[in-house]
């Protein structure tokens, strides 16, 4: 049972208008027993069937209110989805605020494979759905679907909502050929060596009388200790000799990103410096993880 | 699905075995259950998915269903409901994720069925009832179970005569003890047919209505002075069914023959419950003419027996006869036993009532009824039960438990101008059981805990069987017809309107329930106690802490400054408890009550006088 209006916009809260129930199979099948029961019952004249098939009919019923409860009056609202890479499932959070405890609630995103049932107590619940973005960009997850079938099992409680905040897809990481563009950094002819060091916090360096902003982790506490004064310690970066990382013209662009992607990824992971050109742009090179996503949100944008 | 669905699952499974294990595998029905609970359980055994789980939770629903259907006494009900309720919490363990163990599925469980049967109620008690469809169905046991025969020779009734085992027992619900204990004849079966050996029964074992025949008419409901017996008898194969031979049928099931028999439609395998009226018709059997086959005789086969009877036979009527044949009776040495020892294939009777002298119900009534037959007096052997126990349940109906061993044979004879009369040969004897039983009392038999027990439980089955398995289609038709009186086309908007209020009921109920529980008690008793204060328009303010709104709430009402600290003081003590304790919790109820009472004392009088001022200045 996958069909109704679809619900747009960032938050949606569900209600009569945009919630669907039917039965399910089971519950046809439940029917179905209850029918039986009551022949039975009215064959044997037998008071316990007779008011098994009752209490069977009222249950059916009674769960059909139930089933809706689960999902009358809550608000689904997006998230701040954080990227991911294309080609893996990537979490898409939900915001989930329930007016009362909701039992069985599944989220599925179009295409992809339902989730384990969860009950949520009242009040506000960040959740995650699973999707596999098709493409490196800006990507929304398409057709969101909740449903529940609790207590029972007997109906099926609907909703479906395209979630309107997109998540920011980086290319799939393949591991491949990477044009290097050689030594961006390193110290180009003519140019003294010690401009491009720069204060960091590899290295140690000297001692400077310490200033109220220092970070108490650079008090040279052994100084201190010593009688001598407060010295705040000065570290140095090492200039690294950065690569330039662009796409290999030997590849087409789709491909040579995916590798981009993957060898930034890998650069990261080692503690590595580098840096990035596409057409039309370039990275300074650098390190951490605003450089890392700086390079990687480059590539997911890159025309 | 939660790892308690499983055993939940299997467990149903093993009562829903229980349940059957008492079933007779000869009705086509008791098959069937038993079909059905092979397929469920292998179909359990190799389900995976949920789909499938959700199936075998029906099929076990169904099943519980059949088995109500075969097995309606108390005792099975019960298990039955267990099975149903396992079964509901089985499925709800499928459904609501990992989370809840079995305790809490029970609970909920529960839950949702008691919500249920109101409605289920509504509809029970409220939708006319159908009729069966045909009379298919119903099967019919084979072989008889312990218990009368239908054909009565004298020895094979003293196997029966020790058997302590039930039989059945009848119930006196409108008022009214147990006839006294020489009165207490309960016949079955009417042997008419001898063949100078043993003696048969006429009635048909298995009576159907003709196929073309209308249903018969359901017999009127008993009026209010003539009494109910209410019959509860143990499976016996027989056809015919214990009454005391008076009253009116209750049961469309029964109808009396013109023999004296109660035959009982409901197959003989199960146990039948049936009801009369306490008082005799008038055109009963007792009146019924005889027939030839109460004179017939195979002559010769006890000459001493015929020459005997043959001198009775001379006197004028048939009082006389009988009389002679009585004082004759007591005049010899007859004695009783259950274990007279054969008697020989030639002249039996003669064997006994001239040698041995020696025997039980059944040589009694077998020798009696073939001298009055040889003497020209109409006479059969009626069999059934003798006696039995009067019990009286704690709080319950008392009724008379009868038991195998209480089996007995007697004879009837006709008497010109009185019709059928009673004679029990058998009291004539030395040693006859009943003449013991009524000199040493009713409590002879019996006073272990265990009886006693039992005896208990019998009293709650007819409590069962007269409340519940009694309310068929016309105690419907008399409660529409309570309720509504004249009014019973109005009957399908009651129903509707029934279940509607009972559903909004449930569904209050249900959301209470769910209510109640969320979030700590100590919240919750703040929350309860913050209410209060925002009915009279103080609420705290964003960011205020609780000792601030406290002093704002003080500036207000001044009064309620002790309450109001007390409170608030406890309130952090148990929030900021190490362990709460439960000693903590009720005092912080007790306070929150004590401050919501001052509120509501304390306060409201001093709203009233400022508002009363312009009231008090008038003139």
């Amino acid at each position: 049972m996958d069909f109704g209006r679809p619900q747009q916009g960032e938050r949606v809260r569900l209600r009569m208008r945009n919630l669907y129930i039917l039965p399910t199979r089971f519950g046809w099948l439940w029917l179905a027993g209850t029918v039986l029961l009551q022949v039975i019952g009215v064959q044997m004249q037998s008071n316990g069937t007779l008011l098994l098939s009752f209490l069977m009919l009222s249950l059916f019923l009674l769960t059909l209110h139930l089933t809706h409860f689960n999902l009358q009056g809550v608000e689904l609202g997006c998230g701040a989805p954080a990227p991911g890479f294309a080609g893996a499932p990537v979490a898409y959070p939900i915001q989930v605020r329930c007016p009362g405890r909701s039992e069985g609630v599944r989220l599925r995103l179009a295409g992809e494979a339902a989730g384990a049932p969860f009950s949520l107590s009242p009040g506000e619940h960040a959740l995650t759905v699973t999707w596999t973005p098709p493409g490196r960009g800006w990507h929304k997850p398409g057709l969101l679907r909740v449903q529940t079938t609790a207590p029972l099992g007997l109906f099926c409680c609907w909703s479906r909502w395209y979630p309107e905040a997109a998540q920011l897809i980086y290319p799939a990481r393949r591991a491949g050929p990477v044009r290097l563009l050689a030594g961006a950094s390193a110290p180009m002819a003519g140019e003294p060596a010690v401009a491009s060091r720069q204060d960091g916090s590899d290295d140690w360096r000297d001692l400077a009388p310490h200033r109220p902003q220092d970070s108490p982790s650079r008090l040279a506490w052994k100084l201190l200790a010593q009688g001598r004064g407060e010295y705040a310690k000065r570290f140095l970066d090492q200039p690294d000799t950065a690569p330039l990382l662009a796409p290999d013209p030997g590849v087409p662009l789709e491909v040579a990103l995916e590798h981009l992607s993957e060898r930034i990824w890998s650069y990261h992971g080692q503690g590595l410096s580098y840096g990035l050109v596409l057409s039309g742009q370039s990275i300074e090179p650098g390190r951490g993880m605003v450089h890392r996503d700086q390079c990687l949100a480059a590539l997911a944008c890159c025309r | 699905m939660s790892r308690a669905a499983a055993p939940l699952q299997w467990l149903t499974m093993g009562l829903l075995t229980v349940g059957l294990l008492g079933l007779s595998p000869a009705l086509s029905l008791s098959l069937l259950a038993f079909g059905l609970a092979v397929l469920t359980a292998l179909k359990l055994r190799e389900a995976r998915s949920l789909e499938e789980r959700r199936v075998v939770a029906l099929l076990q629903l169904v099943g519980a269903g059949l088995l109500a259907a075969l097995r309606p006494e108390l005792g099975p009900s019960l298990l039955q409901g267990l099975a149903i309720l396992m079964a509901l919490a089985g499925l709800l363990a499928l459904e609501l994720g990992a989370g809840p163990d079995w305790k809490a599925l029970m609970r909920r469980s529960l839950q949702v069925l008691v919500a249920a049967l109101p409605i289920a109620l509504v509809l029970f008690l409220l939708l006319p009832r159908l009729m069966p469809f045909s009379s298919l169905g119903s099967g019919h046991g084979m072989g008889a179970m312990t218990g009368l025969s239908d054909s009565m020779d004298p020895g094979s009734i003293a196997r029966l005569a020790v058997s302590r085992e039930a039989a059945a027992r009848v119930a006196f619900p409108l008022g009214g003890g147990p006839p006294p204990l020489e009165q207490r004849y309960w016949r079955v079966l009417v042997h008419e047919r001898f063949d100078g050996r043993s003696w048969r029964s006429t009635a048909p074992p298995f009576p159907r209505p003709a196929a073309g025949q209308p249903p018969a008419p359901a017999p009127t409901p008993a009026a209010p002075g003539e009494g109910i017996q209410l019959w509860l008898v143990e499976p016996s194969g027989l056809s015919a069914v214990p009454w005391s031979g008076a009253g009116r049928p209750l049961s469309p099931d029964l109808t009396p023959q013109r023999s004296g028999e109660l035959l009982n439609r409901a197959p003989g395998s199960q146990r039948r419950v049936y009801a009369l009226t306490r008082t005799a018709d008038p055109g009963d059997w007792r009146t019924e003419p005889p027939g030839p086959i109460d004179l017939v005789l195979p002559r010769g086969e006890n000459p001493r027996l015929e020459a005997l009877a043959a001198g009775w036979g001379r006197l004028g009527s048939d009082r006389e006869r009988l009389n002679a044949a009585g004082s004759w009776f007591r005049s010899q040495p007859f004695r009783y036993t259950l274990e007279p020892g054969a008697l020989p294939r030639q002249a039996p009777l003669d064997h006994f009532l001239f040698e041995t002298r020696l025997g039980f119900c059944g040589h009694y009534a077998s020798a009696f009824t073939t001298l009055m037959r040889a003497a020209g007096v109409p006479a059969r052997v009626v069999s059934g039960y003798r006696g039995g126990q009067w019990v009286q349940p704690v709080g319950g109906t008392g009724y008379v438990d009868l038991r195998q061993a209480d089996a007995h044979a007697w004879s009837e004879v006709w008497l010109q101008g009185e019709g059928w009369q009673r004679v029990d040969p058998t009291a004539w004897a030395d040693g006859d059981p009943l003449a013991t039983a009524e000199t040493s009392g009713e409590t002879a038999t019996g006073t272990a805990p265990w009886d006693w027990l039992q005896r208990q439980w019998w009293g709650l089955d007819i409590a069962w069987a007269r409340w519940w398995l009694g309310y068929d289609s016309e105690q419907q038709q008399a409660l529409v017809q309570r309720l509504l009186g004249d009014q019973r086309h109005l009957l399908g908007l009651v129903v509707l309107l029934a279940v509607a209020i009972s559903l909004a009921a449930s569904l209050g109920g249900l959301g209470w329930l769910g209510r109640r529980r969320s979030g700590d008690t100590l919240r919750l008793e703040l929350e309860h106690t913050l209410r209060a204060f925002a009915r009279h328009g103080m609420a705290p303010d964003a960011g205020e802490t609780l000792p601030v709104f406290a002093q704002r709430l003080t500036q207000r009402w001044p009064a309620l400054g002790d309450p109001l600290n007390a409170y608030v003081g406890n309130y952090q003590r148990q929030r900021f408890a190490s362990t709460p304790s439960r000693a903590g919790r009720r005092e912080t109820r007790r306070l929150g009550r004590a401050l919501r009472r001052s509120l509501r004392t304390g306060n409201l009088p001093k709203e009233a006088v400022q508002r009363g001022v312009p009231l008090n200045r008038r003139p």
